[in-house]
């Protein structure tokens, strides 16, 4: 089939399928982790942000090609998680930009729109890294020309997206090391394939992937975070039974309501961890629909500020902190320390950016300061920040949850009002600079990185970012990380355990440590985070 | 030795050194410390602070800290005017800290309203030491009523206290300044800075470590300089104190004084913990 042009019902089709081309694959792309953690999340963050771009075109019913480019970028903007799904929001607003209003999309267009989108996505990386999904974008346009068809400009674009994507890992040494390619280049590849191989117009079905492994719930028996979660959700079956639904449900969290029967039943249910009920009614079988979670806290938040203002506080509060905190114990820590939004996530559960720009708008405050706590959450925050009006938001780079504590604890000695915002988050990056991060987690696969060999279920020892040490113990790994962290002329440990580690077994492993590093000092901290057995600072 | 008509009298939280309060006249009410069902005298004699501190971390049940009773005022006062002198000077824990003032007043009251002057000093520790002496000294020149008030606002506008604490742990255990220990997230081991300044305590600076801590004290005290006067604190860390003041000893006046802080205050606060009480050379203006 060969095509002149196309109109944006035809464009439609070709990204729903790019779309079904990358929800096909989530579990695929998320396996190209390079460290062999369990938080590999690049497909579902490309995945979401897709989505969310394919749900503004859902419903609206566009002939124009032009309108229905903008739509789909607008919603990847909004919907962009992780590094890979902002950078693909950004080639998809420079695609947009590069086909200005127009009825149909043309070669020439189509052209035009792709080098925009390169030029734009590389304008938006700061430092841009090359074997990674900007080098396949690049990659793909490079060799596209004006005397190729509509059709033919898609199939080069794939199988030189396909080339890069084979070589990203000459590019990049550590996807070298790892034996993978880039994920993100990955993510990119298959929305390409999807597209490509799209070529008549059935109309798109998507489908929820499966529960990415970081998905999964937290340990059962972690001390219950006092507001938690409201999540409702409507379960459609062939015969639902309402009253097992109700009781397993009520295992799970408190203020349940079940209505409904048979066929479809509306849940109501408050939760510590919302993935709980989310994964107890995906594993019935039922059709989910209507998902819709809210954190209690944050409401809660919103009504004492309100009544509080009605009281004494007519001036908004001149900095106000939003943070990316993954479990119940390390968001109580973050609340303690007067951070005004917590949006819950981290690795594995990267929010979108439109989860900031809500959080910005709901915030008072003359300057708001973002604490990602992750290096994967970042472009998200700063596309935000870049996306909302005037120039109060600034990010404060922090890579892991422990430097976003002592960035908070440097924010709530700045609270007098003496200091200016660029003063406070300053003060606030020092402070996560002084800190040195100490993340213990279980390896998915064995593999040789960075030096160490490492076999599937070690215990790793990441120290800011960094694969520092493997061992088959526990011990061993906090041990051999603490050393390499430089502990012995530290004074402080603080321990955050999670990840199914209680607090007696914490305590057992600090007793042997204490004798081997006798100048340090440990706290013991409930974290609650799901993925890591301990999240530790040393300071 | 009591040539001057004006005499000057403080409770025992102002932590002035017994042999100066004795070379300037200067008379110490004691505040007391009730550690199981025992109430002791923080006069120098019934409680040894050194000890104290010692046992401190052991107890079961927090001591708890108490004022002199009106009638301890009274005749606290009485023997003062009974030694010769004609007017008193009495400074004091800042009220809104603690209910020492409310009993010398209710002591002053019972022996005669106008022949004592009292004063919220507005500090704690040597901040009120400071106070004390400067007005001990102007007494003893021959100064008069005003004149030694007008000295005591000086010194306190040009006095700083800063303290590292070492441990929450106290803070928490005591149930004050709840506000401090709820903000924290539950790190205890955080090392605030704290300031004295109009009668309350504030955090300045919450330090993840001691190294970092004492570096921040050593900054907010050097930035206090030149000194007329400048006492290190501490609680039950005499040697953490003396080597706080090796290192700013440049700017150290050559009387400089080391002291065990009170109970009154120590106890609340733990053991473990310095800080500086300075007095800046232009109060004397």
């Amino acid at each position: 089939m060969s095509k002149t042009s196309i109109d944006g019902r035809a464009l439609k089709q070709l990204l729903g399928a790019g779309v079904k081309g990358v929800a096909q694959n989530v579990e695929l792309i998320n396996e190209l982790n390079v460290f062999p953690v369990p938080d590999g999340d690049t497909g579902i963050n490309m995945f979401h942000t897709l989505n969310r771009a394919w749900a503004e075109l859902d419903s609206a019913a566009d002939a124009k090609a032009s309108a229905v480019a903008q739509r789909f970028a607008y919603g990847a903007l909004m919907g962009a998680r992780g590094n890979s799904g902002t950078i693909l929001s950004q080639l998809l607003a420079g695609f947009a930009e590069g086909l200005g209003d127009t009825e149909r999309v043309t070669a020439p267009l189509l052209l035009a729109a792709i080098d925009m989108a390169v030029e734009r996505a590389y304008a938006a990386v700061s430092e841009p890294v090359e074997g990674t999904v900007l080098t396949v974008a690049r990659e793909a346009a490079q060799s596209l020309h004006g005397g190729l068809s509509i059709d033919g400009m898609l199939q080069t674009l794939l199988a030189n997206a396909q080339a890069a994507l084979e070589d990203s890992p000459n590019q990049l040494a550590i996807l070298k090391d790892a034996g993978v390619v880039d994920a993100g280049g990955m993510g990119l590849v298959c929305f390409l394939q999807g597209i490509q191989e799209h070529s008549c117009g059935a109309p798109v079905e998507l489908r929820m992937p499966a529960q990415s492994s970081a998905e999964k719930s937290a340990p059962a028996g972690s001390p219950v975070e006092a507001y938690g979660y409201d999540v409702q959700f409507i379960m459609r079956g062939a015969a639902l039974n309402v009253g097992k639904i109700r009781s397993d449900l009520e295992e799970l969290g408190w203020s349940v309501i079940v209505a409904g029967e048979g066929r479809m039943i509306k849940v109501h249910i408050h939760v510590e961890n919302p993935a709980l009920p989310l994964d107890y009614a995906f594993k019935s079988g039922a059709a989910l629909d209507d998902i819709v979670v809210e954190n209690m806290q944050l409401q809660a938040a919103a009504v004492a500020r309100q009544r509080g203002r009605q009281v004494a506080e007519p001036k908004p509060a001149p900095a106000a902190v939003i943070a990316v905190v993954e479990g119940a114990g390390m968001r109580g820590v973050y609340r303690d320390l007067n951070c005004a939004h917590i949006i819950a996530g981290g690795a594995g559960k990267n929010p979108a950016t439109e989860d900031f720009i809500s959080a910005i708008e709901q915030l008072d405050a003359e300057a708001i300061i973002i604490l990602p706590n992750n290096r994967n959450i970042e472009l998200a925050a700063r596309q935000a920040a870049d996306l909302v009006e005037g120039e109060r938001v600034s990010i404060v780079a922090t890579r892991t949850v422990v430097e976003g504590v002592s960035a908070m604890i440097a924010f709530g000695d700045a609270g007098d009002g003496q200091l200016s915002p660029a003063e406070i988050a300053s003060a606030m990056r020092e402070a996560a600079r002084s800190t040195t991060s100490l993340e213990i987690t279980r390896a998915t696969r064995s593999t040789t990185l960075q030096g160490l060999d490492i076999r599937q279920g070690d215990y790793l020892a990441i120290i800011d970012g960094r694969m520092s040490a493997a061992a088959a113990d526990i011990k061993s790994a906090l041990l051999d990380g603490l050393n390499i962290a430089g502990a012995e002329g530290k004074e402080l440990a603080t321990l955050y355990y999670g990840g199914g580690l209680s607090r007696a077994e914490t305590e057992d492993l600090i007793k042997g440590l204490a004798l081997k590093i006798p100048s340090l000092e440990f706290e013991l901290i409930y974290g609650g985070q799901a993925l890591y057995p301990l999240i530790v600072s040393v300071d | 030795m009591t040539s001057s008509r004006i005499r000057i009298a403080a409770d025992s939280v102002c932590d002035l050194p017994a042999d100066i309060a004795a070379a300037l006249s200067v008379s110490i009410i004691p505040t007391y410390v009730n550690i199981g069902g025992e109430s002791i005298a923080d006069d120098g004699v019934g409680l040894d602070r050194e000890r104290y501190y010692r046992d401190l971390p052991t107890l079961t049940t927090m001591p708890t800290t108490a004022a002199p009773s009106p009638g301890d005022a009274a005749d606290f006062y009485r023997r003062i005017l009974d030694d010769g002198a004609e007017h008193i000077v009495s400074l004091h824990v800042p009220e809104k800290l603690s209910g020492v003032l409310n009993a010398m007043r209710l002591g002053a009251e019972a022996v005669g309203r106008d022949k004592i002057t009292l004063v919220d000093s507005l500090q704690l520790t040597f901040g009120i030491g400071l106070q004390v002496w400067a007005a001990a000294e102007l007494a003893q020149a021959g100064a008069g009523l005003d004149a030694i008030l007008e000295g005591i606002e000086r010194v306190r506008s040009h006095c700083g206290v800063y303290a590292i604490i070492n441990t929450m742990e106290y803070l928490r255990r005591s149930g004050r300044v709840n506000s401090l220990v709820a903000s924290l997230g539950g790190l205890l081991r955080i090392k605030p800075i704290i300031r004295v300044d109009q009668g309350e305590i504030e955090s300045i600076g919450r330090l993840r470590t001691w190294s970092r801590a004492e570096q921040r004290l050593r900054e907010l005290t050097l930035a206090q300089a030149p000194l007329d006067r400048l006492a290190v604190l501490h609680i039950a860390n005499r040697a953490g104190a003396e080597r706080f003041l090796e290192s700013i000893h440049e700017i150290a006046p050559s009387d400089t004084l080391v002291i065990e802080t009170t109970p009154t205050l120590g106890t609340h606060i733990g053991p473990g913990s310095i800080g500086v009480a300075t007095l800046n050379r232009d109060w004397r203006r």
